[in-house]
């Protein structure tokens, strides 16, 4: 469960400052499939960051399982990211020296899995987004929805409590796009995996079960549509 | 960790271009390194084994109240029984030539020579057979021919002659002093000129054999100096000491200096241009490394998009760096393996044909006693030290922009351009 309490983000530039959170409270449970929304600036991003426990707050707290994140230090932060957490980027962010699978197998290889494991979950993980037959292909041989489905295999092979999405969709064409959020769905609903992903496109909030819109960095909306 | 090694060699590999270039870059400097080093050990070897073949030899035994008025020549702190002494050094197995170095002026008249003249000179008294032993004059004859014991002849360097315009054959007078200080006038001939490849000598010395010298200076058998040889590679210093040790009960008064001292000048003269060196392949190293810093730079700000996306992903700052100074460490590797196959192939030139510099030197003192062609020597350790100064540059100048990077937060690396 992620617990956000009255949380507050702002940025200095030179001499203006930008309040891009200005007191956000929110409450997920595991196993949502929640949406942020909201027009470009409104603060999702930074909403994300700040779940993802790459960003700091302001002022506010941020309680995941039950544990506030501003009492971590970077090391902790670093191993619970780890552990916890698997990230989908816009830009898919994928290494591109490495192939699909190795890829996949990156965040298994920084936890202790041994040899074995880690070929037989990446290989399934890849098998499940569609891509055993592209396991030793490199990123710029790969479509950009391909990408994003090594990134997804990435994010999920570690069977982590929640994955964060900033706008997974945004480089992909609608066909190829539905075809992503229908599969995230698709892994929420196996692993029960809770989904957090902001998006400013109407087609993409369509696939959300909650969907929280966000202006001016407040919540102006926030309503579960479907399960 | 195999993991992170894995994911630095495939970095090389993909980024091919970069990988060259910058690799190429340590590769030139490094030869460049190389070369002037083994360049400059050549000549510095060379050097000093003309100093001691033609000039200091490797040690010399004194009247222990020489040295200190060696500027003045002295002829009255001398070694009064040469041949005991020879003897002495002959049972250790040391080679010894006795000589009498004096001071005098030179006179030259007007034909055969183009106009009057004097100058002052110093004169070398040598026998001229045991004087090989230590010495290497009689192969360094270019005209006319070597000393005989008693004549009235004289060996003069090339230079010298060239610039008093004398041939063999020519009359010269020297005048000086003898040893109990009263006048002495010298008729001489010149009986051959010397090319030797100690330059000095060739601008400047003068043989007579020592016992013509011995009856005009009055010296009934005494020398100035007793000129020694030591096996090659042998410490000077030490032998020197240790055989003084052995000779000083037996001959009172005298000291045994290694050329170390006697050479003083050129010691310091090399211990300088040394400094020198370094302080050239310390701005070789700089400009190398400016140059391959820029390209490390490049190479990891484009990237700091992927180390944003790996720290996100639960990598910890040491796991970051390390694999980014895995990368610049075999690019150093790289750069390393080629420039010391560049230096070798550098090296091989100058230590076979060497450079012709005979032209320069003749009119320009530059310190080093080479004359002619300067040949390189193989200096393994400069080796060894380029190899991982190639390494080391390369993973320090990586070092800097991979700390930058980790110091930006996360989310600025995930937002960078
Ligand atoms: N690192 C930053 N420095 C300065 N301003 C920022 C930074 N990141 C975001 N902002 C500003 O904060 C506001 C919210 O940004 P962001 O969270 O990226 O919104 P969104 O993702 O919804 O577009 C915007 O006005 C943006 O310009
Ligand atoms: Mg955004």
């Amino acid at each position: 469960m992620i617990k956000i309490d009255r949380i507050k983000r702002s940025y200095k530039t030179g001499d203006t400052v930008v309040k891009a959170l200005r007191g956000v409270t929110l409450t997920i449970e595991q196993g949502e499939f929640l949406s942020i929304a909201g027009p470009s600036g409104s603060g999702k991003t930074t909403l994300l960051n700040l779940i993802g426990c790459i960003d700091r707050a302001d002022s506010g707290e941020i309680f995941i399982n039950g544990e506030a994140v501003s009492a971590k230090n970077k090391k902790e932060l670093a191993l619970f990211r780890r552990h916890k957490l698997g990230f989908i980027f816009q830009t898919f962010n994928l290494i591109p020296v490495l192939n699909a699978f190795e890829n996949v197998s990156f965040p298994l290889s920084l936890l202790s899995f041994n040899e074995k494991e880690i070929r037989e979950r990446s290989m399934a993980m890849l098998a499940e987004v569609g891509l055993e037959g592209r396991v030793d292909s490199r990123p710029a041989k790969l479509s950009g929805g391909q990408q994003q489905r090594v990134a997804i295999a990435r994010a999920l092979v570690k069977e982590p409590q929640i994955v964060l999405a900033d706008e997974p969709t945004a480089n992909l064409d609608s066909k190829t796009g539905k075809a992503i959020l229908k599969l995230m769905e698709d892994m929420n609903a196996r692993y029960n995996t809770t989904f957090i992903f902001s998006t400013h496109d109407p087609m993409v909030m369509d696939y959300a079960h909650r969907l929280v819109q966000l202006h001016d960095g407040k919540i102006i909306k926030d309503e579960r549509r479907k399960k | 960790m195999k993991f992170l090694l894995g994911l630095a060699l495939k970095n090389l590999s993909r980024y091919k271009k970069r990988t060259i270039i910058t690799a190429a870059a340590i590769a030139v400097g490094l030869g460049i390194y190389i070369f002037i080093d083994a360049w400059l050990l050549g000549a510095e070897m060379e050097s000093e084994r003309n100093l001691i073949w033609y000039e200091s030899s490797s040690a010399r035994v004194l009247n222990e109240s020489y040295w200190e008025e060696k500027d003045q020549l002295p002829l009255k702190y001398v070694i009064e029984n040469p041949e005991e002494v020879t003897v002495r050094l002959q049972e250790l197995k040391i080679p010894a030539a006795p000589r009498t170095v004096f001071g005098g002026e030179l006179i030259v008249r007007e034909d055969p020579f183009e106009q009057d003249g004097s100058m002052q000179v110093k004169i070398f008294s040598i026998d001229p057979e045991q004087d090989n032993t230590v010495f290497r004059f009689r192969e360094t004859i270019v005209k006319g021919r070597y000393l005989k014991p008693g004549e009235e002849g004289i060996l003069i360097g090339s230079w010298l002659a060239e610039d008093l315009g004398a041939e063999v054959g020519y009359p010269l007078t020297i005048v000086t002093r003898t040893r109990h200080g009263y006048y002495q006038i010298i008729d001489v001939e010149i009986v051959g000129i010397i090319n030797c490849p100690n330059p000095s000598i060739n601008r400047g010395a003068i043989f007579l054999p020592l016992d013509t010298a011995d009856t005009y200076l009055e010296m009934q058998g005494a020398v100035t100096e007793i000129n020694l040889k030591f096996p090659e590679r042998s410490d000077a210093e030490m032998l020197a000491a240790s055989i003084e040790e052995k000779l000083i009960e037996d001959f009172k008064g005298i000291e045994i200096l290694s050329w170390k001292i006697l050479a003083r000048d050129y010691v310091a003269f090399a211990a300088m241009k040394q400094s020198g060196t370094r302080m050239i392949l310390f701005l070789v190293f700089i400009i190398a490394a400016v140059g391959v810093s820029n390209t490390m730079l490049m190479a990891i700000y484009e990237r700091f998009r992927e180390l944003g996306m790996m720290r996100a992903l639960g990598m910890k700052d040491s796991q970051v760096r390390l694999t980014f100074l895995f990368e610049a460490g075999g690019i150093g590797f790289i750069g390393s393996v080629f420039g010391v196959m560049l230096g070798c192939i550098l090296c091989l030139w100058i230590v076979n044909r060497g450079v012709d510099y005979s032209a320069m030197i003749r009119d320009m003192d530059i310190g080093y006693r080479v004359t002619g062609i300067m040949r390189g020597a193989w200096h393994p350790k400069a080796l060894v030290i380029a190899f991982f100064l190639g390494i080391i540059l390369s993973v320090v100048t990586a070092f800097f922009p991979t700390r930058r990077a980790l110091k930006m937060t996360i989310t600025d690396c995930l937002r960078f351009q």
